[in-house]
């Protein structure tokens, strides 16, 4: 992998690069330090109810209905958000590469069989898919994570199988067959890292997608009650959007940022990666 | 005119009575006493989507709401509680109150033809006696119904039930076809989606998750009526939605608070819609802390009484009624003038009190400062009762009791409350009824836990005293007396508290200035709406 440098070098030159990292490290210091600033229970009852942004400097971004600080509620929603996002990606890779791996490199019966189980998994709509699982499984954050990346595999699974099947036939792989190396050695060891870049770029995109999930479950009531999500404080807020919209707007224009950033940081990782792209 | 509430109005809202109603009845629906208007459309809302629209044995509040424009009761109520004749013309009671006879109206049909008789009546009250959540109690004294001829019905009854008068409006004793009920389940009787009344509307289409069509019956009792063509009933699951349909005129009209309590100081607003506070006298509405008393910990008097010295009622009234209502102090809804009474023992807000019950209780914090882990189930009607959950949530925590929430939607509700009974505590709006005996008494009365049945005595209650005034009460003919015995049952409750009651909730309706007729009775848009007529 001697490109690596030159990747690398190209993503740092790009602008949309640097954006994307930026909003991720503040979105990521806020998690971070959500139990530093706010220690307690962000959904602790705190000051007077409705207070606005900026009414009160000692709650920047307002409380809501029941006086919860929106700003404490912020920073640990941003935990619940980032958390959710990153596990259900992992979740999602995890099958995704494991049967599009298998079923790209072995090929013939064993392909057909994970193919169909893909196709068939995929004609399910997901979020549809989704609301089921999690209503009969109640919604707590561990289904709520689980449920994204189950219903989430199958772009996964088919990216990595069309990856396997372009590099099974390559001399490196032949190579490796030819001194005797074991399967899961050329599975993981040889072909895997060769299919990584498009696979990175993808991951991104899945990490956007369960945070906006999870928001539009959460939104519709169906998120965790216990936990406090940027989602959660939408669907909270969306009942007086008149009255005080700030309640909506602060959580959903973090979302809108977060989910560019990861968006801008998979557009750059591709651009590096696909050199004949960019120019 | 508009109606507009003065910046005062949250509590001058909550204040029943005279004074807060004449304020609010000025709506020109009232004032125009101009000819009814046949024809048109009435687009009806109801959240959440009803479970089915006969409540012989679920009552489930949007099924109550719609059940009467197709199948109705022997009387209707009048806004002062007078009776209005609807498929009995009158009736003649006993000396010794065990006796109960009416004469039923004549030349009536059911909506597939077949003629309405007393076997009817007769099939219908028994029915209920055993498959409606309050009828146990309202019929519990009823053995027999005697038909002597084909509209003439006679309630033999083994003692005097001077409540049963008041329970006789449709949405509570709905009276239904013996031919299409006989010999079923009625709980799982399909007519239950699909019913046949004698009402002014007749059931036409049911379509799930998005509508239902009810259209005029033409060969109604009441010649001439209803005025109205069709009645569209609308589902919209989304607080913000409701409201917003209001404001566009998507809808007519919606009771039961369609709409959040946040938006209706915006919504009076708005010059096509009207606010209804009236209507609302049959069957008042009272959030409570429902306890499951099979749990250990809600079993000891203490937590239950710790609890309710940490829930602070005001602030879930303010906060999440948006004081629309009052600080309930106990099982009675302040509404209920005659029976309620404010001389019950309180639990003070007083979170340090609730620390040392609980200690008493030999429930010491443990290292994360946690006595105990509980799980909470809100009603998952509206948005008020999982905001209610979150700040009980957060209450409780200050006192050491941690308590996650579970939200699913109503069928795993009721499930699980009352037929699993898997749950630890839940908040709940439960209807008062009009009397006691029918509204109040099926959640204390012990011979009314009933796993199975829907808005039964969930907690398990189980106090002999308890049983033996409500008992009491169920059979005293004596005004003054019934009246004494209400308040010493409201007193041991008080004390007891197997159910921690919160607000009394003032309900309302909201409707487009163009709907007239809407509100003529006690139970106002619960009622057939044969009578409410839409002018252009």
């Amino acid at each position: 992998m001697g490109t690596d440098g030159r990747a690398l070098r190209r993503f740092l030159r790009n602008p949309s690069a640097w954006l994307g990292l930026l909003v991720m490290a503040a979105v990521l210091l806020m998690a971070a330090t959500a139990g530093l600033f706010y220690p307690g229970d962000p959904q602790g009852m705190v000051a007077k109810p409705y207070l606005w942004p900026g009414q009160d400097p000692a709650f920047p971004l307002g409380t809501d209905n029941l006086g919860r600080d929106v700003t404490a509620g912020v920073f640990h929603g941003a935990r619940v958000s980032l958390w959710i996002g990153v596990v259900s990606a992992a979740i999602c890779l995890t099958i995704g590469t494991l049967v599009g791996a298998i079923g790209g490199y072995f090929g013939g019966w064993t392909d057909d069989l994970l193919t169909r189980l893909t196709e068939a998994v995929q004609t399910m709509p997901s979020f549809l898919f989704l609301i089921v699982l999690v209503a009969i499984f109640q919604p707590t954050l561990a289904t709520i994570t689980l449920g994204i990346g189950l219903v989430s595999w199958p772009t996964v699974a088919r990216l990595v199988r069309a990856e396997f099947r372009r590099l099974r036939g390559q001399d490196f792989v032949l190579a490796a067959r030819s001194l005797g190396f074991p399967h899961w050695r050329i599975i993981f060891q040889e072909i895997l890292p060769n299919a990584l870049p498009p696979l990175i770029v993808t991951t991104s995109v899945i990490v956007a997608s369960a945070i906006l999930t999870e928001s539009a479950l959460a939104f519709l009531g169906l998120g965790d009650p216990n936990v406090l999500s940027w989602g959660m404080m939408i669907g909270n807020g969306r009942a007086v959007i008149r009255t005080a919209w700030y309640l909506s707007a602060v959580p959903g224009a973090l979302i809108v940022l977060t989910v560019l950033a990861v968006n801008l940081l998979g557009e750059a990782l591709n651009d590096a990666a696909n050199p004949r792209l960019g120019n | 005119m508009v109606l507009r509430m003065p910046s005062l109005s949250r509590r001058a809202f909550g204040a029943f009575g005279a004074a807060a109603g004449s304020a609010l009845l000025l709506p020109r629906s009232l004032r125009a006493q101009e000819e009814p208007v046949r024809g048109g459309t009435l687009r009806f809302l109801v959240d959440p989507e009803p479970t089915g629209l006969v409540p012989l044995s679920d009552t489930t509040g949007a099924n109550v709401m719609l059940s009467c424009k197709i199948t109705e009761g022997l009387y209707g109520y009048n806004l002062d509680f007078s009776l209005r004749p609807q498929l009995a013309l009158s009736h003649t009671l006993s000396p010794d109150g065990k006796e109960l006879t009416f004469k039923l109206r004549e030349g009536v049909k059911w909506h597939d033809g077949q003629p309405f008789t007393s076997a009817d009546v007769a099939f219908s009250l028994m029915t209920l006696k055993t498959s409606h959540p309050r009828g146990r109690a309202t019929y519990a004294n009823l053995e027999e119904v005697q038909t002597s001829d084909a509209h003439t019905v006679v309630l033999k009854m083994k003692a005097p039930a001077p409540y049963l008068l008041n329970a006789l409006a449709g949405q509570e004793s709905p009276i239904v076809p013996k031919h299409i009920y006989d010999g079923s389940d009625i709980a799982t009787n399909p007519h239950n989606h699909a019913p046949i009344g004698t009402g002014p509307f007749k059931f036409k289409e049911w379509q799930r998750g998005s509508h239902m069509i009810f259209e005029r019956n033409e060969e109604y009792w009441d010649a001439g009526k209803p005025y109205l063509d069709r009645i569209i009933v609308r589902f919209i699951p989304d607080a913000a939605a409701r409201s917003i349909a209001f404001e566009t005129g998507e809808v007519d009209v919606g009771g039961d608070y369609p709409i959040p309590y946040s938006d209706l100081e915006r919504l009076s607003q708005v010059p096509t819609l009207g606010i209804e506070t009236r209507g609302y006298g049959y069957g008042p509405n009272i959030s409570a802390i429902e306890f499951n008393l099979d749990n250990p910990y809600f079993a000891k008097p203490e937590v239950r009484q710790a609890v309710a010295h940490a829930v602070n009622k005001e602030i879930l009234l303010q906060n999440v009624y948006y004081g629309f209502g009052e600080v309930a102090t106990g099982p009675i809804h302040q509404a209920h003038t005659q029976f309620y009474t404010p001389d019950v023992h309180q639990y003070e807000f007083d979170p340090e009190r609730a620390n040392q019950l609980l200690d008493q209780a030999g429930l010491p914090r443990n290292g994360d400062g946690v006595r105990f882990a509980v799980s909470h189930d809100p009603l998952p009607i509206g948005n008020q009762h999982i905001q209610s959950g979150e700040y009980i949530r957060q209450a409780l925590a200050q006192v050491g009791i941690q308590v996650t929430l579970r939200n699913q939607d109503m069928a795993t509700y009721i499930k699980r409350v009352y037929a699993d009974r898997d749950f630890d505590f839940v908040n709940n709006t439960m209807t008062n009824s009009p009397d006691p005996t029918l509204g109040v008494q099926r959640f204390y009365w012990s011979k009314n836990f009933k796993p199975g049945v829907p808005f039964s005595n969930g907690s398990h209650y189980s106090n002999p005293e308890v049983d033996r005034l409500l008992e009491a009460a169920q059979i005293e003919q004596d005004p003054a007396k019934r009246v004494q015995l209400f308040h010493d049952f409201q007193k041991i409750v008080a004390v007891d508290i197997p159910t921690l009651n919160t607000i009394a909730i003032q309900t309302f309706t909201i409707h487009s200035v163009n709907l007239k007729n809407h509100t003529l009775t006690a139970d106002g848009i619960h009622a057939n709406l044969a009578e409410a007529y839409l002018v252009s």
